[in-house]
């Protein structure tokens, strides 16, 4: 009995293990964000177009809106630009971008070039609330509800079809859920 | 005479050199608890921030330089996953070792530093992750497999201890 018994169920948990492992879609880079559920931290920089004004997420509260970390030297931001823009242009949520260890320049050239898919960018030049927030690769892009509590966070490209189906579902329920 | 099953020897196999090997990765890392030291609060820590760092950005102050080391040896840098923030040259690992030079200057302590940065990334930044219920399986496993191999090297044993020897006569028929 044994004898069967043990070599199947080693090969049982072998084949769960791997079904997880090696999963091909699974992106092995991405790590679960440990705010998810916690309040969003604050932060006041300095307005990317205008250095004069400062950006904070405390003007944003009672509103869900979406944090998008983003850098031109990031190319993958250069790819999902387009994606962002297109959901602005849906005006469902205020998307604010973080512009993480950048070139102010730089920055401002990209979006006058490309287009500005964001409410207000702050400028986070030497990374100091990117730590804050757990930023560790760019794009990112964050979900906050209207109690200012982070629901979601996306590590890779924005796409309209990551928004659809992981962005907008959420946004319903947190605008139901009374905020 | 029976032949023991060969999955047997090979399980037998696998389990005795694969656990040595993850007991002894288990052991060499430091417990963070030892490597903890707490230290006096409220240093003068804006008077120490001005001459801090020496101009081989080596914290002037010896002891804080080695719970440097020692703390940016224990954590992941997040961007190349599998290196240290001490060793890494990824800007995100630059960031972090100032944002532990400035916590250190400020006099926080070990504990302060690490939970500063579990907060923000999770458990996964640290390679040396605290004995906790959740992290009872990745430290007991090793203890695990190596009683898993002890109890298959009894059954062995025991079972061809009760083979008869070849040049005694045996009562069974074969």
């Amino acid at each position: 009995m044994w004898k069967f018994l043990l070599p199947f169920a080693a090969f049982v948990a072998l084949a769960v293990l791997f079904a997880f492992g090696l999963n091909p879609s699974r992106d092995i880079h991405a790590l679960p964000s440990p705010l998810i559920g916690k309040p969003a931290p604050e932060f006041a920089l300095t307005d990317l177009l205008d250095p004069e004004h400062s950006v904070s997420n405390k003007a944003l509260d009672g509103q869900v809106y979406v944090l998008n970390v983003w850098a031109t030297w990031c190319v993958p931001c250069r790819e999902e630009h387009e994606a962002l823009l297109a959901i602005s242009q849906q005006h469902v949520v205020p998307i604010i971008g973080l512009n993480w260890k950048d070139q102010r320049e730089r920055a401002q050239q990209w979006l006058q070039q490309l287009g500005n898919p964001y409410q207000s960018v702050a400028f986070d030049g030497d990374g100091r609330v990117a730590i804050d927030w757990g930023v560790y690769g760019a794009p990112e892009t964050y979900l906050v509800d209207g109690h200012g509590r982070v629901i979601y966070k996306f590590i890779s490209p924005m796409t309209q079809q990551v928004w659809d189906s992981e962005f907008m579902p959420r946004i319903e329920a947190a605008r139901r859920g009374g905020a | 005479m029976s032949r023991r099953p060969s999955w047997r020897r090979a399980a037998l196999w696998l389990v005795l050199l694969t656990a040595p090997g993850a007991w002894v990765n288990a052991a060499e890392a430091p417990t963070v608890a030892a490597a903890a030291p707490t230290v006096p609060g409220s240093a003068p820590a804006a008077a120490a921030a001005a001459t801090a760092v020496d101009a081989n950005g080596q914290l002037e102050d010896r002891a804080l330089q080695a719970r440097f080391e020692d703390i940016t040896k224990q954590l992941r840098c997040l961007v190349c996953q599998n290196e240290s923030i001490a060793d890494s040259n990824a800007e995100l690992a630059g960031d972090l070792r100032r944002q532990v030079t400035e916590m250190l200057v400020a006099g926080k302590s070990d504990d302060a530093i690490f939970h500063y940065m579990t907060d923000r990334y999770g458990e996964f930044v640290r390679f040396n992750p605290p004995l906790e219920p959740k992290t009872l399986l990745i430290w007991g496993a090793p203890f695990f497999m190596l009683l898993l191999g002890a109890f298959i090297v009894f059954r062995i044993a025991r079972q061809r201890s009760r083979m008869p020897l070849d040049d005694e006569p045996s009562t069974e028929s074969r």
